[in-house]
């Protein structure tokens, strides 16, 4: 039904934006799966990752309660501590993009536990916190490259390019970096530890209901830092693979312009927070942005049109979430 | 008004909530619904007063077919009901809560505020009511609260009013307030159905009794022509309750122990509290709520602080700890509100089961989960306390009222610490299940554990307490052996705040008027 009607809407939006339908679907196909030699697919799940990435930074604090959202904050500290320590640390080869990704770690994570020291000490609420960190995380950044770290031949406001043992490599045979294997690792972990950790255990407890875990005898300060500095890590992570394996340098606004924080909080509430399926939504999501713009160079489609679409599922997603929500609601009253 | 509700039966999903129930609702009659949690009573109600509109059969009102499709169409047919949970805006006056979706309009769409007033003042006349209309809800009392919501159904001139379960808030000066003003409705000629847990409310004030269980309508007989031992079979259904009895032990070594202790925020300025509990004792502390047992209880489990003073538990001070080093040094905690602190009511009862003992490494492998060894000790417990669930998977939520409390219980009893705070441990459970959580409590007793039990119900205190202290105005009585005090005494130490409080109530609405 839900399907049906989707298919209706597209094909109602294709005909107002005077397109056919078959053109449009192809086009959107092959520019998110196809492409010579597959290119078009690589950019899918490049893009994939990080917007996974992103989704899973999302999940796991939103499980525990911490409505973390300040990824894109997080992000782009990773990001530009990555190209930074790259640049200037000297180290080379795979100790340098070691120590760069771990330096992006530390670095957002310790950009998120700011936002929950505050919720802490001050009483900031987590939403707040981290939306704010967001914009000294951006600006602060933008002052650097834009100045002091300016790569002043390149005339635009980025640093320089890193240097080329740095860059992470294709897989073999083919035009993908392998940074998604990172995102892999990394949803594979948070799998573990969602599902059979004790640290995730007690997150979620956290997340389902505070007072009940303080109770509990749940250290609701621990849980708090570690999860966030969890969350603001793999955001992090994020961060430093787009610097080292798809654009090789920190550009202002690179992160912050195609959405990838905000796409990842919609994906991870668009599957309800439920830990497998971030890979898929990701994917999904990817796939549609990808396509969108196909869709737009070949068959003359707006790619608007991708995002209205997107916006619509998630209408549905949203509609059918609530009215299950409200169907158990009336069983309970029944007792 | 003659209700007749004829054949009503809802299903909710393979459930059967209701069952073909036939029921008659007299004017000048105070009907009485009880039966436990899960009977089907809210959901009977529910029909009648058109909030569930999936049901099959028959009502009638006054003879007519009627066919509710939303509460104001009940409302309008002259039906009124005040919800266990009220609902008010707090922070309008008592004025706009009652007139708030029925506001009479003078021309022009303005609000007729002095046909409103001139309305309730008679009602107020009639029925001898005193609180003041411009007072906003968020001051008044609970009591206060529920007379404007049957000023609410009143002033929409309700003849049938349903209250479901109105004294589980009151204190009892106002329950009996709340009595007095329900026969004088009955005498008005309206019909009260009166929806309860509580069997001497029944046997005290309702002229008809009507039981139901697992869906279905057991009874429904003049009071005259049943008695209470008759209705609690029914309401229980096959005799399953074990006997309650307090065997004679001798106490042993002091196992908590509070002395000079001043917690931080109470409700009124007391003294310090001292109080010792041994082994092999319970301690009841009794008072109307919001007394300051709640912040005592919150100061002894860790989640309020103290200005000073000394918690120990087993000989250990631990006043300056956290929640986890007091319940790894022998305490556990049966709390009063068990949908927020006992309960995460969105995760498995797995999950809920093993979160206590989960610090003691018995559940965890180094970081990770013993999935299975979590699983046996969810269905253990949910075996050996009969909570009713479809598995150890099921939804913490998904469990009655009464099942959540036995789990929670389970919970706590299992980790054999030898504290046990029990906070209300049987507030709004069903028969069946009081009695057993009181058997349980009395085992713990004869094990050697020593409980501190908290409860505004004084039959409970009286009958599982070795000591009984009273609450009053955030101060502790000096404690009483239970054999050697009576059940007036006790009330006159927990009430006298009520009656001093009635006094006060009165000056202000004079003063109002």
């Amino acid at each position: 039904m839900t399907a049906l009607s989707l298919f209706l809407i597209l094909l109602l939006l294709l005909n107002l934006a005077d397109a056919n339908f078959f053109e449009a679907s192809q086009a959107f196909l092959k520019s998110a799966f196809g492409g010579r030699k597959y290119a078009y697919l690589y950019v899918t799940i490049s893009r994939c990752a990080l917007i996974t990435g992103m989704a899973i930074a999302a999940l796991i604090a939103f499980r525990a309660g911490l409505i973390n959202i300040g990824g894109e904050g997080q992000l782009v500290i990773g990001g530009f501590i990555a190209a930074f320590i790259s640049i200037y640390s000297g180290v080379t080869g795979v100790a340098g993009i070691t120590l760069a990704i771990l330096s992006a770690m530390i670095g957002g994570g310790l950009w998120a536990v700011l936002a929950g020291l505050m919720k802490l000490k001050l009483g900031v609420p987590i939403l707040v916190g981290t939306l704010l960190l967001n914009y000294p995380a951006r600006y602060i950044t933008s002052y650097f490259v834009s100045h002091p770290l300016r790569d002043v031949s390149s005339g635009m406001p980025q640093t320089h390019l890193l240097d080329k043992s740095l860059w992470l490599p294709f897989v073999e045979g083919t035009r993908l970096d392998i940074g998604f294997m990172f995102i892999l690792i990394v949803y594979a972990f948070v799998l573990v530890y969602s599902y059979r950790t004790v640290p995730g255990y007690h997150a979620k407890m956290t997340g389902l209901s505070i007072e009940f875990a303080a109770t509990s005898g749940i250290n609701i300060f621990n849980t708090t830092l570690k999860t966030l500095a969890f969350s603001g890590a793999i955001a992090g992570l994020v961060g430093a693979i787009a610097v080292l394996g798809i654009h090789h340098r920190f550009t202002d606004g690179m992160l912050v312009q195609p959405l990838y924080a905000w796409t990842g909080i919609v994906a991870a509430l668009l599957i309800n927070l439920v830990p497998w399926a971030i890979l898929p939504a990701g994917f999904f999501f990817a796939s549609l942005t990808s396509g969108a713009s196909g869709m737009e160079r070949t068959a003359d489609v707006p790619k608007e049109i991708a995002i209205i679409i997107q916006g619509i599922i998630i209408l549905f997603v949203a509609a059918r979430a609530t009215s299950i929500a409200s169907g158990s609601k009336k069983k309970e009253e029944g007792s | 008004m003659l209700a007749k509700l004829h054949d009503i039966s809802v299903n909710f999903g393979e459930v059967r909530a209701l069952d073909n129930v036939s029921l008659d609702i007299s004017p000048n009659q105070i009907h009485a619904i009880v039966g436990e949690n899960g009977a089907g009573k809210s959901t009977l109600m529910s029909v009648l007063f058109g909030l569930n509109v999936n049901y099959s059969g028959q009502i009638f009102i006054d003879e007519i077919n009627k066919n509710w499709s939303t509460p104001s169409d009940a409302i309008k047919a002259g039906i009124g009901m005040v919800h266990q949970h009220f609902m008010l805006i707090e922070s309008m006056t008592v004025l706009e809560n009652i007139i708030l979706g029925s506001e009479p309009n003078k021309y022009l769409g303005f609000l007729d505020f002095q046909f409103a007033k001139k309305k309730l003042y008679d009602l107020l006349r009639t029925y001898n009511f005193s609180i003041n209309l411009n007072q906003t809800v968020g001051e008044l009392s609970v009591g206060q609260r529920q007379m404007v919501e049957i000023l609410k159904t009143l002033y929409r001139s309700a003849a049938l009013i349903i209250l479901d379960e109105p004294t589980a808030v009151l204190t009892p000066a106002e329950r009996a307030d709340l009595f007095n003003s329900l026969q004088d409705f009955k005498n008005a000629g309206k019909s009260i159905i009166l929806i309860t847990h509580k069997i001497d409310e029944v046997m005290a004030n309702a002229d008809h009794v009507s039981v139901m269980r697992s869906g279905q309508l057991i009874s429904s007989l003049p009071i005259n022509s049943t008695s209470r031992g008759q209705i609690s079979d029914e309401i229980v259904g096959a005799s399953k309750t074990k006997s309650i009895s307090r065997k004679k032990i001798k106490p042993g070594p002091v196992k908590l122990h509070l002395s000079d202790l001043d917690v931080l925020g109470m409700p009124q300025i007391g003294n310090a509290f001292n109080l010792e509990v041994k082994a092999n004792e319970i301690v009841g502390i009794a008072g109307v709520a919001g007394n300051g047992q709640a912040e005592l209880v919150e100061a002894i489990i860790g989640l309020r602080s103290s200005k000073s003073g000394l918690i120990e538990i087993c000989g250990t001070n631990v006043t300056e700890v956290d929640i986890s080093t007091r319940r790894d040094a022998g305490l556990c905690y049966i709390p009063e509100d068990r949908q927020k602190r006992g309960l995460a009511l969105d995760a498995q009862l797995s999950e809920n089961a093993s979160i206590s003992l989960l610090a003691s490494k018995a559940f965890a492998k180094g970081p990770f989960l013993r999935k299975t060894k979590i699983k046996n000790f969810t269905e253990d417990l949910i075996k050996k306390f009969d909570v009713k669930a479809s598995s150890s998977s099921a939804l913490a939520n998904s469990l009655s009222g009464g099942n959540k409390q036995k789990l929670i219980i389970a919970r706590e009893l299992s980790l054999e610490s030898d504290v046990i705070i029990a906070e209300n441990p049987t507030w709004g459970v069903d028969l069946g299940a009081i009695n057993q959580i009181h058997y349980e409590l009395l085992s713990m007793r004869e094990n050697g554990h020593a409980i501190l039990l908290v409860s505004s119900d004084l039959d409970e205190i009286l009958t599982l307490s070795d000591r009984v202290l009273v609450m009053f105005e955030s101060e502790l009585s000096h404690s009483f052996r239970t054999e050697k005090v009576t059940r007036e005494e006790l009330g006159e130490l927990m009430l006298m705040k009520a009656s001093e409080k009635k006094k006060r109530k009165r000056q202000i609405s004079h003063e109002a008027i």
